[in-house]
């Protein structure tokens, strides 16, 4: 029978073409990190202050991280915003920490000042930070629990409102399984 | 080689050397130890490092560069890549095997990093997959095959008890056998008939196995039969003397008319079937070759995704508005403006709401003196993204040069100057903003009223509520006629994002209704709104008036303080 050849036909090529249109559909940077609800990695800075930080030394306190770099414009763009939560947090457990990549100490330093920027901040000089928290767009942001453990990440610009609502679950241990995103540019 | 590489074995050989002439000075067993071990050192230490060099490339093959389209890190030059695969060098080095290596940027990254797939869980698909398939294409083939061989060999010779078998052979397969006139009746024309009916019986049933409704044993057994009878046939008409004419008779006419018919549909339906199968495989080459080529290509923008708008129904990313966008920038730096105005039209049309499409526009119809719609164009541009530079300074271009609101441009610039990093761009801005006169505005040069139809002040902010100024807060400053303490405003203006204290002006320009003359008496007040929503009041929005509110339009320093907070 034609039609018996025909349904046999399609039961076979239907779902490969599915199987492709669904791949095709998919980004796979925007699956979900395996570094959520896992252990932040433990690395150490030199400031631009000439201070050093250590990420163990802030246990116990809700970490914000964020990856930066001055050439960035969703950077720049949130910039006003990250301080803006920083000051009405930093009363409290709560820290944050800027981590500069791919960038100069002078435009580093110009953009701090430009911004205003008054919490610490740092250049990862190797780029082995950014591979260890699996970076690959700036902004790029991670907020940490008081035991170390990372509860969410956000991908691109973000907005002091859901910084501070997602610290505050970070000081909760509140996990969030979905990843934020935003505006970003892809790292050089 | 790398070179460095090459420094540290020569700075070895160096060494070997200087350690033989102490030998040749001391010829003490131990300065002979230290030149072999001098001397071993380097080919053993130039056998080590290329090892560890090619253990790096190789893994660095496998792994995906996450920054770039489909390039490992081993091929991208990017930095990230370059840091990658210092990552990779280093875990070798302290002795870390690939797998761990590999595993080390899985928990980073996830699966995705390796440009591998492992054969674990879904992932063991596409590494089956491809088997099962061949495997199953390898059993058709040779099903298909199998079929072909024995239709040939039931072809194969029936040799008869008095014709020689090459003879017959010959006969059996020829197809274009001799017809006889339908008028003839003949002995040898009824045989010919007979052939060719006999002929049309076996296309029949080669057909009806083709079409799966015969058995192979059935089709085999069926076969032999009507080829017995079709040598009987020829064997007859080979005995037959020279022929002798006769007319047919009226039963065999008709029933030679419904075997052509027949043959004839078959014919047709075959045709009809090698049609569609190969308009489905040219469909499927196309759409499968789209999917790669989509899948393939360079992404436009942050937002756009790999296959933009061919299975996700994303907007704006289409080859036809890219194509026309391009037309119209390729347009507009010729300065052919007309034909850039239609490229972008052709853009709107197709994706409403694209922000680079509304500025050009803005620049077009700035240049041709339409200051009003150039300003609604980069505002369109400025709905939709926010963060546009092009947008930002055409706006900022129009409020300055056109408008004369300098309070509002310097606002803007200020915004633009935040945004973009440093360099020549940024040196330009600074430059444009440190031109913009201070104050509010201007009188305008087109307009010769404008400056009695209009209002100036400040508006700052109480020093105990600056805490509570969101970093997004949007500024309202609003103008209703003297007495009206509700109903729609007569003008409003909108600042995103404000700094204070905040030079301004409210005129004709702000008017809600189009056509309604700004005179008069106004209450001018201002509400700092969180949501950036003039229609919604929530909690937390911060207001402020006019202390000697009602005010005639055209009056200046009228200061507002925003002291109040709505709870």
């Amino acid at each position: 029978m034609p039609w018996r050849r025909l349904v046999i036909t399609l039961a076979i090529i239907g779902p490969i073409l599915a199987l492709l249109a669904f791949g095709f559909t998919r980004d796979a940077r925007y699956i979900t990190s395996p570094l959520i609800a896992q252990p932040a990695a433990p690395f150490t800075i030199t400031l631009f202050d000439g201070g050093k930080l250590a990420l163990e030394d802030l246990r116990g306190k809700a970490v914000f991280l964020n990856f930066w770099a001055s050439w960035c414009p969703p950077c720049r763009a949130e910039a006003r915003d990250l301080e803006a939560a920083w000051r009405k947090v930093k009363d409290q457990n709560m820290v944050f920490v800027g981590v500069a990549l791919q960038d100069t100490d002078g435009n580093s330093m110009e953009f701090l000042k430009e911004f205003d920027v008054t919490y610490p901040n740092g250049k990862d000089e190797s780029g082995k930070i950014a591979v260890d928290y699996g970076t690959w767009g700036i902004p790029e942001s991670f907020f940490i629990d008081p035991q170390g453990r990372i509860t969410y990440k956000h991908v691109g610009g973000i907005r002091a409102a859901l910084v501070i609502a997602k610290l505050e679950e970070a000081a909760k241990g509140i996990v969030s399984a979905q990843e934020g995103k935003g505006d970003y540019q892809p790292i050089r | 080689m790398p070179a460095v590489f090459h420094r540290v074995d020569s700075l070895l050989t160096l060494i070997a050397a200087k350690a033989a002439i102490q030998v040749l000075r001391s010829w003490t067993g131990r300065s002979l130890m230290i030149v072999l071990a001098l001397a071993l050192a380097p080919p053993l230490f130039a056998a080590a490092t290329p090892d560890l060099e090619e253990q790096t490339r190789e893994l660095a093959a496998e792994l995906r560069c996450v920054v770039c389209q489909n390039l490992s890190v081993a091929d991208s030059p990017s930095e990230m890549a370059q840091q990658m695969r210092a990552v990779v060098r280093e875990q070798l080095e302290a002795g870390k095997t690939p797998e761990q290596v590999k595993e080390f940027f899985v928990s980073k990254y996830g699966d995705w990093v390796l440009l591998r797939p492992r054969m674990t869980g879904f992932s063991a698909l596409l590494w089956v997959l491809p088997y099962v398939v061949l495997i199953l294409g390898v059993i058709t083939a040779l099903w298909f095959i199998r079929r072909w061989v024995a239709a040939k060999k039931s072809h194969g010779p029936v040799a008869g008890p008095s014709a020689s078998a090459a003879q017959m052979r010959s006969e059996f397969f020829k197809e274009n056998f001799a017809r006889p006139d339908p008028e003839d009746s003949s002995p040898r024309a009824s045989l010919l008939r007979e052939r060719a009916r006999l002929q049309d019986e076996l296309n029949e049933l080669d057909f009806d196995f083709q079409s799966g409704k015969l058995s192979d044993s059935d089709h085999i057994a069926l076969k032999q039969e009507i080829e017995a009878k079709t040598v009987a046939v020829i064997e007859q008409i080979h005995a037959l003397p020279p022929k002798a004419p006769a007319k047919p008779a009226p039963t065999e006419k008709s029933a030679r008319g419904t075997d052509t018919a027949a043959g004839a549909d078959r014919s047709r339906l075959r045709r009809w079937q090698l049609v569609t199968g190969a308009v489905f495989l040219v469909v499927f080459g196309l759409a499968l070759g789209v999917m790669l080529t989509q899948s393939v290509r360079p992404r436009l923008s942050e937002r756009d995704t790999m296959t933009g708008d061919f299975l996700t129904g994303t907007r704006s990313t289409n080859s036809t508005v890219n194509a026309a966008l391009a037309e119209g920038k390729t347009a507009f730096a010729h300065r052919e403006f007309p034909k850039a105005i239609e490229a972008f039209k052709k853009v709107l049309t197709a994706d409403p709401d694209n922000p680079e499409a509304h500025s050009y526009m803005g620049y077009i119809l700035l240049q041709a003196g339409h200051g009003d719609g150039a300003l609604m164009a980069f505002d369109k541009a400025l709905s939709q993204a926010p963060n546009l530079p092009m947008a930002l300074w055409g706006k900022g271009m129009v409020l300055y040069q056109d408008k004369q609101d300098f309070a509002a441009a310097r606002g803007i610039f200020e915004k633009l100057l935040s945004l973009v990093p440093p360099g020549e761009e940024r040196n330009e801005i600074a430059k444009v903003l440190a031109e913009i006169p201070a104050g509010g505005a201007q009188k305008r040069t087109t307009a010769a009223p404008s400056s009695s139809r209009q209002i100036s002040g400040r508006i700052t902010i109480d020093a105990k509520l600056k805490a509570k100024v969101e970093p997004d807060a949007t500024l309202f400053i609003i103008a209703r006629p003297a007495g009206a303490a509700a109903g729609p405003p007569l003008a409003v203006k909108k600042v995103d994002r404000p700094s204070f204290p905040l030079d301004y002006t409210l005129g004709q320009d702000n008017v809600m209704m189009q056509g309604t003359p700004f005179t008069g008496k106004i209450s001018v007040t201002v509400r700092l709104d969180n949501d950036g929503n003039p229609v919604t009041r929530g909690p937390g929005d911060l207001t402020g008036d006019y202390k000697k509110n009602p005010v005639e339009v055209g009056a200046k320093h009228v200061d507002i303080v925003i002291d109040q907070l709505t709870q």
